[in-house]
């Protein structure tokens, strides 16, 4: 259908008819997801089929949708969750930059306080098994990006996530964690205390889904790790590389940066140890940096830049 | 990008008490209602809408006419003119009377925006007998609750007629639904066969579980 179509519904149709309902589009979304062989690009590609579509409209049976909506609550439950938000495509409060994602996602779940995410966000990544120094220099930026007023945003992965997030949280800062596992679900079980302690003071959003997550082996839900990474650039205004491989998930974060139009920082420190990325990420448009002054310097240009 | 209301379903009815699962009731935005402080858009139109009336004259009075406005134009943009033609339009009555200092006509002035230009059914339809407290001032247990503003609310015979059909209530902010469930009350008593619906540009989301039904408003700066 094109967008047209869309819109003309849209026109004429009664407004109570065409309002989203947030239980049908979770079912919706969650039935899609248990469809075989779907995934985030797929599911993308469906949307860019059908212009304007909410997640029922494709997913258009209702009762199955609602069935699997109750599943989802009712799995949720069990996990202890009671209240969480869910962001929708075309309903208030979805970010728009979220579109600027090569596969952007149509519904987020999220637990805490959703405002955060419009206080300036910067992202700070990086391998789970970092050196003392990474783990330092995790600690320090995370600490001077509270200082500058700015919201750290991470993964909650082990190693660099975790230094980012508790650094954030001990100097009295603000952190988001976007994860790729269900709102529920922590990876790894250690953090479940840090993650539990962020969907209550702060906020936690997942595009995972539960039922499919569920459904399937560790061996295939290891794919919504780098997706995840995918979002988190797209909700920040920049992403920083404290310490990675030339094998580490982090560098799809790198790559979504730039496709995104997104500041990527990779710390000095990455360079001269035989790495391939370092150079590569430069050559494409990243930016290389000795410490945070380098940072706020070109954060702050472009924050001027936004206001000119 | 067109936007959509989104539907009070069964998936947040919880946070809002005196919603029912027969009630169709319609918001646009949502906040996080915090004490002391708050990020983000939507809370800041809905602190500027709620610019108590002695700021009128201030610097700051314009930030409450621009919020009028732009609540006015995104409630005009997602109902769209054709369905607004299809309704009564009531703007809920303030928490004060006309004759009160306090008495602030935000919500009718959306009303306005909403339909500007438009061959539209707008009317204040209920009106109110006392001056009540703003909801968001008073402690907690000591809120009016649904049978209040009943007992306070009145149909103005004067706009009574034609009969609507179809009545939207218009209001800014939904907490727990108090003075919907007092409205509708009123109007199906005198309507019997209206079809009602509510409309609100954002619904107040708590922030933790043990706050439900506290429902905090943003800080007045």
């Amino acid at each position: 259908m094109t967008e047209d179509l869309f819109s003309q519904a849209a026109a004429s149709a009664d407004f109570a008819e065409r309002a989203v309902s947030p239980m049908r589009e979770l079912g919706a979304y969650e039935a899609l997801w248990a469809e075989q062989g779907m995934s985030v690009k797929r599911l993308a590609e469906l949307f860019r089929e059908n212009p304007g579509a909410l997640p029922s409209d494709i997913f258009a049976d209702n009762t199955k949708a609602l069935t699997m909506a109750s599943t989802v609550l009712a799995m949720l439950r069990e996990k202890g969750i009671c209240r969480f938000g869910l962001r929708i495509h075309r309903a208030g409060e979805y970010p728009r930059r979220l579109r600027d994602a090569k596969n952007p996602v149509e519904l987020l779940y999220f637990q805490g306080e959703w405002e955060l995410v419009e206080t300036p966000c910067v992202a700070v990544v990086g391998t789970r098994d970092p050196s003392d120094e990474g783990r330092r220099r995790a600690r320090r930026l995370a600490q001077s990006l509270v200082k500058d007023g700015r919201t750290v945003v991470s993964g909650l992965a082990q190693g660099i996530d975790t230094e980012a997030h508790t650094a954030a949280l001990e100097a009295g800062g603000r952190t988001i964690a976007v994860t790729g596992t269900p709102i529920g679900d922590c990876y790894p079980p250690e953090n479940r205390a840090l993650q539990n302690r962020l969907a209550r003071d702060f906020l936690v959003i997942s595009q995972v889904p539960v039922y499919r997550y569920a459904q399937q082996t560790p061996q295939y839900n290891r794919l919504f790790f780098p997706e995840r990474n995918v979002t988190m650039s797209a909700l920040t205004s920049a992403t920083i590389i404290v310490e990675a491989g030339d094998t580490s998930g982090t560098l799809i974060q790198a790559r979504a940066a730039l496709e995104q139009g997104r500041k990527l920082f990779v710390l000095d420190s990455c360079f001269g140890r035989g790495l391939k990325w370092p150079e590569k990420y430069l050559e494409r448009g990243a930016v290389r940096v000795r410490d945070y002054e380098d940072i706020r310097g070109a954060l702050a240009s472009d924050a001027e830049a936004d206001e000119s | 990008m067109t936007l959509k209301l989104t539907k009070v379903d069964d998936l947040i009815r919880h946070e809002h008490a005196w919603v029912g699962p027969e009630d169709k009731c319609f918001f646009l935005r949502e906040y996080t209602a915090r004490a002391g402080y708050a990020h983000g858009e939507t809370n800041d139109i809905i602190s500027n809408l709620k610019k108590k009336m002695d700021r009128r004259g201030k610097p700051e009075w314009r930030w409450k006419e621009w919020a009028i406005d732009r609540v006015g134009r995104e409630l005009r943009g997602v109902i769209g003119d054709k369905a607004m033609r299809t309704v009564t339009i009531v703007p809920m009555p303030p928490s004060k009377c006309k004759t009160d200092p306090e008495y602030d006509d935000r919500v009718l002035q959306i009303a306005r925006i909403m339909t500007a230009g438009l061959s539209c059914d707008v009317r204040e339809l209920v009106l109110q007998r006392e001056s009540m407290p703003a909801a968001h001032e008073c402690e907690e247990g000591q809120r009016p609750k649904p049978a209040d503003y009943f007992a306070n609310f009145y149909v103005d015979e004067d706009v009574a007629t034609p009969v609507p059909t179809r009545i939207l209530v218009v209001d800014d902010v939904l907490t727990a639904g108090a003075h919907f469930a007092g409205i509708k009350r009123r109007l199906l008593e005198r309507f019997p066969e209206v079809i009602l619906f509510g409309c609100f540009f954002a619904r107040r989301v708590l922030p933790k579980a043990e706050d439900d039904f506290r429902g905090f408003v943003p800080d007045q700066n």
